[in-house]
């Protein structure tokens, strides 16, 4: 009797979640999986798959969601990567070093947005600071910014932004990690180089595949940054256009459908990119094993 | 030797000096814009420091005053308006140079001029009135300050409700499933937020929810749920389950136990996880747009001025409050790092 009871107790203890996802995400998903495999009449119809293809910004929009994936996932890795290692190191300052490191992730993305506005405007604070370092005569036009450059503009402001929040899963990762094996690598002779990429990176990988998906799956839908700095269609992205159909065109069947049929379009996307990523660092760790 | 300790030492200062420029001199920009009076806004080149004080000359000429404004940059003065209507310089001092005056000191002030010699004045700029005019312009903005922390607050209750149980099951018990748990954390966030708020309106509407705070937040705690799930998981699994045990072999129950032993050590992990729920509310502004239009939070709010209306500083006071409490919960956070991601892993 006890034990029938202590095998169930578990789940009890899951029952009040799993009830919320089944009626507050289960529930919302399946019905944008079935808006968008139906006609208006409700019928079974994919042309809503097909008008989102059709769609002039389709192209565009999926370019930009996986480039600005691709390099600003890799970049802000990099960096966030570099600076978790630099706060781990104890030294003078470096709590005061972390608090200042933070303060991006405290800015809420509708901030972010204005922040950079007072600096990219005509007569905003880059160009300000420019012109006294007498590095240009004339206001650079900014906000004029038009396809990569725009995209490139919208990738360093996200990473300005989400550096914190990838930095922390690392820095935690290299906290909990054993000085040991560290020292052993400085005893055999490692430098500093190679204790990083052959110690310290292969123990702390499950952190970084976290850290990585959780930011991809992120970047992917990426679209309040640029409708904020440039507004809709500018640099059109998948989440983007989401947006707006509800915000622009709302309260219409057909921008309803289209909304719910690009959001099945976006899960499905980011749902193979991260199973490639995953597939990818499963045949990495293989061949080091052989 | 020595030259080689003297780059890694040069290298790890300029990195420092590089994040420190990166991050603190937009945000020191950032909160300068928003004090800037209008006139400020479009004078350039400006110095650094935003004003505290404008140095105004007053001319008498043609039974008209000519009101002039130094100007820092060119170390000259700068007409801006004539007139002799002194309810145009009231509001003229206001709008665009955030000084506020009225009538009557104004008059006093200037008619010392009408003796022929040009007069000159200092008149300190209201530092706030950038963040006084965002309030008194916006609509619902008091109201939407309160609205934002009732959505965060709802949004800490159900998160941590549901998400500790299920943390405390995965931590503590074995059982079918268990390791694909983990990825639902992954799974849910897959679906774009603002994807799960468009159906989820039909919902709150039935349920009477729709511009409601708790509406918001329940559709807030969906991707927080999974979250407090993970992180309670790990900080559970981090507290010594012999200290359970010792209790139990005392006679407590399960629930004394948990509520005595376990949730004492637990709460600092508690208090880190309320933050993750605060900011995602606090946050967000486009499912506040769908689901709760006519009863705005803050920064839908703010989503919206920067939209309609083209005075940056404006928009920038309205922002620098929507940073502040975050900022302060960031910085509770930083303490629990170690404990919030040590032990996550897929």
């Amino acid at each position: 009797m006890k034990n029938k009871y202590k095998k169930w107790f578990p789940y009890f203890l899951l029952t009040p979640a799993l009830l919320y996802y089944v009626l507050f995400w289960i529930r919302p998903v399946l019905r944008a999986f079935f808006e968008s495999m139906t006609d208006y009449d409700g019928s079974f119809s994919l042309m809503f798959f097909s008008k989102v293809i059709n769609e002039s910004m389709f192209t565009a929009a999926l370019r930009n969601s996986l480039l600005f994936a691709l390099i600003s996932v890799m970049l802000q890795f990099t960096v966030a990567f570099m600076m978790a290692l630099l706060l781990n190191k104890k030294f003078k300052g470096s709590n005061l070093l972390l608090f200042v490191a933070l303060i991006p992730m405290a800015v809420p993305p509708a901030a972010v947005a204005i922040l950079w506005k007072t600096g990219f405007s005509t007569f905003g604070w880059i160009n300000n600071l420019l012109i006294t370092l007498n590095l240009i005569k004339e206001p650079i036009l900014w906000m004029t910014a038009k396809g990569y450059n725009a995209l490139l503009f919208l990738i360093l402001i996200d990473t300005w932004t989400v550096l914190p929040s990838v930095m922390i899963i690392l820095l935690a990762g290299l906290q909990n990690l054993n000085k040991e094996y560290e020292e052993a690598g400085l005893i055999f002779g490692a430098s500093r180089f190679q204790i990083i990429k052959d110690i310290i990176m292969p123990i702390l990988k499950p952190t970084i595949i976290t850290a990585v998906i959780l930011r991809m799956i992120a970047a992917m839908q990426v679209w309040m940054i640029s409708v904020m700095m440039f507004g809709y269609g500018r640099v059109p992205f998948l989440v983007e256009r989401i947006a707006y159909y509800t915000d622009m065109v709302p309260m219409l069947k057909e921008s309803y459908k289209m909304s719910l049929t690009y959001s099945v379009v976006v899960t499905t996307i980011v749902m193979i990119s991260v199973m490639i990523y995953l597939r990818v660092n499963k045949k990495k760790e293989k061949e080091v094993r052989i | 030797m020595i030259s080689k300790n003297l780059i890694v030492r040069t290298t790890f200062y300029l990195f420092i000096a590089t994040m420190l420029i990166a991050i603190l001199i937009p945000v020191f920009f950032f909160v300068s814009t928003s004090v800037y009076s209008e006139y400020e806004v479009y004078d350039f080149p400006r110095k650094f420091l935003p004003r505290t004080s404008f140095d105004l000359e007053i001319e008498w000429e043609n039974d008209q005053y000519n009101l002039s404004v130094f100007d820092e940059a060119n170390n000259e003065y700068e007409l801006l308006i004539q007139s002799n209507d002194m309810d145009r310089f009231r509001l003229y001092l206001k709008r665009s140079l955030s000084i506020q005056l009225n009538n009557e000191e104004i008059e006093n002030d200037f008619s010392l001029s009408k003796k022929g010699e040009p007069i000159y004045l200092t008149y300190k700029k209201d530092l706030f009135y950038n963040y006084k005019t965002f309030f008194s312009i916006t609509n619902n903005a008091g109201k939407s300050v309160v609205n934002s922390v009732m959505a965060a607050g709802w949004t800490i209750i159900i998160s941590l409700f549901f998400g500790s149980l299920a943390g405390y099951s995965i931590a503590r018990y074995k059982f079918a499933g268990k390791s694909q748990l983990s990825l639902t954390l992954l799974v849910v966030r897959m679906f774009p937020g603002v994807a799960i708020a468009i159906p989820m309106l039909v919902y709150l509407i039935k349920m009477n929810l729709d511009n409601t705070m708790i509406g918001l937040a329940i559709v807030y705690s969906v991707g927080n749920i999974a979250l407090t799930a993970w992180i309670t998981s790990s900080i559970f699994t981090g507290i010594n389950i012999e200290l359970e045990e010792a209790s139990y072999i005392f006679g407590a129950s399960k629930l004394q136990t948990f509520r005595k032993i376990t949730l004492p050590l637990a709460f600092p992990g508690f208090i880190a996880c309320s933050m993750y729920a605060f900011l995602a509310a606090w946050n967000d502004s486009i499912t506040a747009l769908i689901l709760s239009n006519n009863n705005p939070t803050l920064s839908l709010v703010i989503y919206k001025a920067i939209g309609s209306s083209s005075a940056i500083q404006l928009s920038a006071a309205g922002a620098v409050i929507l940073i502040l409490p975050a900022l302060v919960f960031t910085f509770i956070i930083k303490n629990y790092i170690n404990q919030l991601w040590g032990e996550v892993k897929l």
